[in-house]
């Protein structure tokens, strides 16, 4: 079973290898900037930065085709220990660079699947660079891939993987921002929303109707917002005494929450130090 | 190298509701607003106020009238005031020095040991601080920068000292690129000294962007706390500018829409540089925010002054006492950077957050 797993190292580092290959091409093309992908990069001066990244690029993207094309039986042999060799250097190195990045630049990601991995170099990046230099290693002089004997073998095959990928997920910090990307949809803290939607939304609400009768104008004089809620304040007159109606609306298309409230103003324009029971009233809807 | 005026252009819709903040200086406006919250909710509102017209308890401002190694004499807004020098007393006037080493005149700003004690512990003069995007280089140690439509242009002169340490942080002191660095405050222009980050080696209009946020924006939030120099502000104003004003109201001033020089080209206007590097929650002039230092643990309930759209350019992080958990979260008054117990030539200090207070 081990031996089998052994065999399955090289696909799975290739396609790793192609995948950190893709997501930073992807970065740079979506930021239209060679710099964004810099990553360990920056440790060096920065004249040698482009290059150091884009031989990287290149390092990663002819491992991962050299592993996926000495994988089979046509160009096993020396060939494929030399370039599994040559993985497991790369990952070594990678190693002793993110440990480095660790030491002098603690807020650099490792920028090893492009946007995914912003997060500072920790533990666990460097924990998965040797986990796969030790993969790879192990994989020197293993025979090329076949299908198994048996679907019982496939399984057992299956279920090692299934493990391994678990393991790799744990010391992976972009499983959690790829978790966030699948399930994505923008707190209300983040979402835009123009005023005139909110307007919109308070005018046809009931609590605008209770309160109506009150507002000396249908002009606000102050709005803004806080997080989720949009406060939108209207002069009043209530008995003869000028008053304030405060509204909160919470920021969401369809049905927003409203809460207002009514606050005596004293004659030069200023909110009481206190407002007593009888000068506030307060209602959530 | 010339300095140009700010521009501003008010959203035509919403201008009678703007958040100006240039009049953040006058914070009855804007504590009225924490007042209504306060009152809509159900909450106490008589807390409220107390952050805009709370004194500074560590912090003193002034100039220096005179200085001896045992007594400083500082004219402030509450006249001169006499404070006896420890034997630990640290100063700082372009580094470190011995505090008889200040000038007369010179603009300080002290922190006491403990709250309202005579005896002083820190001692800043004449300490500066430029933010924003190199957009002219004259020469090897000129440079023009943009700190933002809400703050204008400065012009920093890297000191000759200085250079070496300046360029390994800064290697690209170009058009386009971030600059944030510490130093004296000269007439017209800051002489650095000190690279307050590492330069990030984007250019300042393409931040990268910062990862989603599942579910809703962590509250309290993990960051870093920065400091700039109070401009338009009351010098010893407490609060903060903070990156993510709500852009429907909070009239986004904007460079102007034709380059009238060559390094109009390279302005950035961080409002058009998307979320910038932290997801942060929008608020506007006048939220109250508690922050606290995370190294040494001080915290304070401070309003939002001001628009400090320009931290969003910089995605780095604070290594004062550990790595912050993200970039810049909040642009400090000078006063209240200091009154939280952070030191100006250091440049930042970890910081939690809590919205609302």
């Amino acid at each position: 079973m081990l031996l089998g797993l052994r065999d399955l190292q090289v696909p799975l580092l290739a396609v790793l290898l192609l995948g950190g290959c893709a997501t930073k091409g992807w970065r740079v093309v979506r930021t239209r900037s060679l710099a964004s992908a810099m990553g360990p990069a920056g440790l060096f001066p920065w004249r040698l930065r482009r290059p150091i990244m884009i031989a990287m690029c290149v390092v990663e993207f002819g491992l991962g085709l050299a592993l996926l094309a000495t994988a089979g039986p046509a160009l096993s042999g020396a060939l494929a220990t030399v370039i599994r060799a040559s993985t497991a250097l790369f990952f070594l190195i990678a190693v002793g660079i993110l440990y480095e990045v660790r030491l002098h630049r603690p807020e650099a990601g490792c920028g090893c699947f492009g946007e995914l991995s912003d997060t500072p170099v920790g533990v666990r990046a460097i924990a998965r660079a040797g986990m796969l230099c030790i993969a790879v290693a192990g994989a020197i002089g293993a025979p090329p891939l076949r299908m198994p004997a048996s679907s019982g073998q496939a399984a057992g095959l299956l279920g090692a993987l299934a493990a391994e990928l678990t393991l790799l997920a744990v010391v992976s910090p972009e499983i959690g921002s790829i978790m966030v990307r699948l399930g994505y949809s923008e707190p209300c803290e983040l979402r835009r929303l123009p005023v005139l939607r909110t307007l919109a939304s308070l005018r046809s609400s009931t609590q605008w109707r209770r309160y109506a009768g009150q507002l000396a104008s249908f002009t606000p004089v102050d709005v803004w917002r806080e997080g989720c809620w949009r406060f939108v304040v209207y002069p009043g007159l209530v008995a003869g005494r000028r008053v304030e109606v405060v509204y909160a609306v919470y920021l969401q298309a369809r049905r927003p929450p409203i809460r207002v409230a009514v606050l005596e103003v004293a004659s030069d324009g200023s909110l009481p130090p206190r407002p007593s029971s009888s000068s506030l009233e307060s209602a959530a809807f | 190298m010339q300095s140009h005026g700010r521009q501003v252009r008010h959203s035509s819709e919403f201008t009678r509701w703007c958040d100006d903040v240039a009049d953040s200086a006058s914070p009855a406006r804007f504590a009225r607003r924490s007042r209504l919250k306060a009152a809509v909710f159900g909450q106490d509102g008589d807390g409220v106020t107390d952050a805009f017209s709370s004194a500074l308890v560590y912090t003193v401002i002034g100039k220096v009238l005179d200085v001896s190694p045992h007594v400083l004499v500082l004219e402030t807004d509450t006249g001169e005031q006499r404070f006896p020098l420890a034997a630990t007393a640290k100063a700082w006037r372009g580094g470190p020095v011995t505090p008889a080493a200040l000038r007369q005149g010179d603009h300080a700003i002290v922190r006491r040991n403990r709250p309202g004690s005579p005896t002083v512990e820190r001692i800043w003069a004449e300490i500066g601080r430029v933010t924003g995007t190199v957009i002219e280089r004259n020469g090897p140690a000129t440079l023009l920068v943009d700190e933002g439509p809400a703050k204008g242009r400065r012009i920093v002169i890297i000191s000759a000292s200085a250079a070496g340490r300046i360029e390994v942080r800064f290697p690209r002191l170009e058009p386009g690129y971030l600059i944030d660095v510490i130093g004296l405050r000269h007439d017209g222009f800051l002489e650095a000294l000190i690279p307050a980050t590492a330069q990030p080696p984007y250019r300042a209009g393409r931040p990268p962007t910062p990862p989603l946020v599942n579910g809703h924006v962590p509250d309290p939030l993990s960051g870093t706390a920065v400091w700039h120099e109070p401009g338009e502000e009351p010098v010893g104003m407490l609060g903060l500018a903070y990156p993510a004003l709500d852009p429907e109201t909070s009239c986004e001033r904007v460079a102007p829409a034709l380059a009238t020089c060559d390094g109009d080209l390279h302005a950035v206007d961080p409002h058009a540089a998307g979320p910038g590097c932290v997801r942060l929650p929008y608020l506007s002039v006048g939220s109250l925010l508690q922050l606290q230092n995370d190294c040494s643990t001080r915290s304070r309930q401070l309003p939002v002054t001001g628009c400090g759209a320009t931290a969003r350019l910089f995605c780095d992080r604070c290594v004062s006492c550990g790595t912050s958990q993200r970039g810049r979260i909040a642009d400090l008054t000078m006063a209240a950077f200091v009154e939280l117990g952070g030191n100006l030539d250091e440049g930042c200090f970890n910081a939690t957050m809590t919205i609302g207070g």
